[in-house]
């Protein structure tokens, strides 16, 4: 009996699957159980639509930003409860907030923002800024203008793209149409690496992670595109940033795609899983990409239906990877197979990517 | 010396020599962008229920259905038809509806 018991405890142990968070419409952070498909909580967003999530570097907290008012809550993930709230809006002030990151301690966020502000007769709309967001405070306690930059970067601002901060906060990588290393202080220019991110524009949105599901503090993985200097030839690879050292090494793979979506990576960091899309509107085609992270090159391809806008996310034990956005429904596929294996109904619409946890 | 032109071969092709110095070379894979429609501003020039388009001016690259897409406009200005201005003035537009395709119907009407 005794043995039976605990094989019953060890077996449910085994069946339970992560849980994803997820923003939705019109106000929502939903709560996914992944065994069983279905939302099991709502948190409700008292600042309005949340348009990102980003989760912090211990991952005990995340940090969403919402739409309506440039607002931020902050989720305690052990207990789904709001531990903090504001917005940067008032009456005259606005803010377009982009690429945000927090800091190691989740005391302050990084973020480019736009300043609208309503005059008696107009509306002027400032220059991108570099600013910090102090989380205690509720408010940007600092910003500095941003230098412009090359077109083909996301991230808002000049599009010069989503940020990383270096696990001792002294550095932030802003990854764009380059990748640029800033002083985190004062936003200074440290050094500009030519590699351009790869990835889904909408992904990178606010407060979204470029490369979330890699969970090794001191490094950064992802899929980057390079350009050669003699015939421009552009081949995506990856590249493995050592965030505190600045240093990177990059492995070609293959010719770059139209667009390739954010590398995920599988628990046990052997794997990784990316989708290509090629072609436009009805020419669109998308492939499912299963690269060896062993030895950096590719393992497996198979083509797809894919939605017209999409996000791309992996399960918790890297077994599922998900297709969704654009609508209500989560579409699942087999890691392995990438056969589709099942449609989640939320009821209701996604925005931006998701956080998926243990 | 720019009023200056080649008047015969020859001369047509040193020019065409001097021209090609300055191009680059580019590798074959790398294909040229798809010639796409100017939109000056916004997501859409005129409000006209029925003839929206994508953002190559077709149909064939929106969501199906198209409620789909009603939502991305007014965070990523994707849709190219209009919607209310839930940045400055009408944040509350979508407050009743949890999903466009469902429930398009419960989505405010706003009179400006």
């Amino acid at each position: 009996m005794k043995h039976l018991i605990v094989w019953l405890t060890l077996s449910c142990a085994l069946c339970r699957g992560g849980t994803l968070f997820c923003g939705a419409y019109p106000d929502w952070v939903l709560v996914i159980d992944e065994s069983k498909g279905k939302v099991t909580e709502r948190i409700h967003m008292t600042t309005g639509l949340p348009r990102s999530l980003r989760l912090s570097p211990d991952r005990k907290t995340i940090f969403v930003s919402t739409n309506d008012h440039s607002g931020f809550e902050v989720i305690d993930v052990a207990t789904h409860k709001i531990t903090n709230q504001f917005v940067l809006d008032t009456p005259t002030h606005r803010y377009r907030i982009n690429g945000g990151a927090p800091d190691p301690q989740g005391k302050v966020l990084y973020a480019s923002t736009t300043e609208i502000v309503k005059e008696v007769d107009r509306y002027t709309i400032g220059k991108p800024k570099y600013s910090i967001i102090d989380l205690t405070e509720k408010k940007i306690v600092k910003s500095v203008d941003q230098p412009e930059q090359p077109a083909g970067g996301r991230g808002g601002g000049f599009g010069g793209g989503g940020f990383e901060v270096s696990p001792d906060g002294k550095y932030l990588y802003q990854f764009g149409a380059k990748v640029t290393v800033l002083n985190s202080s004062d936003f200074s220019e440290v050094e500009k690496i030519d590699l351009e991110i790869s990835g889904m524009p909408a992904e990178n949105l606010g407060l979204g992670g470029l490369i979330e599901a890699l969970s090794d503090p001191t490094q950064r993985v992802s899929i980057f595109n390079f350009s050669d200097k003699i015939v421009h030839n552009r081949v995506f690879g990856l590249a493995r940033f050592d965030l505190n050292t600045r240093k990177f090494d990059f492995t070609p793979i293959g010719p770059a795609p139209s667009s390739l979506g954010g590398l995920h990576v599988t628990p046990d960091k052997k794997m990784g899983y990316a989708v290509s899309i090629n072609g436009e509107g009805g020419n669109q085609r998308c492939e499912f990409m299963g690269i060896d992270l062993t030895n950096s090159r590719m393992a497996r391809t198979s083509e797809v239906p894919c939605r017209t806008r999409f996000s791309f996310g992996i399960s918790a034990d890297g077994k599922k990877l998900y297709m969704y956005g654009a609508g209500y429904e989560i579409d699942v596929y087999d890691a392995v197979t990438f056969k589709h294996e099942a449609t989640w109904n939320l009821e209701n619409d996604m925005t931006g990517s998701m956080v998926v946890l243990p | 010396m720019k009023h200056l032109r080649p008047v015969n071969k020859k001369a047509q092709r040193i020019d065409d020599l001097v021209t090609a110095a300055g191009e680059d070379v580019v590798a074959l894979q790398n294909q040229n962008p798809a010639q796409r429609p100017h939109i000056p501003m916004g997501c859409t020039l005129a409000f006209s229920p029925g003839w929206e388009v994508d953002s190559a001016g077709g149909t064939a690259g929106l969501c199906q259905p198209v409620e789909r897409d009603i939502y991305d406009c007014y965070v990523t200005c994707f849709w190219p038809a209009q919607v209310p201005d839930h940045l400055n003035n009408y944040p509350d537009w979508a407050s009743k509806c949890a999903s466009a395709t469902k429930d398009w119907r419960h989505l405010d009407l706003v009179f400006p």
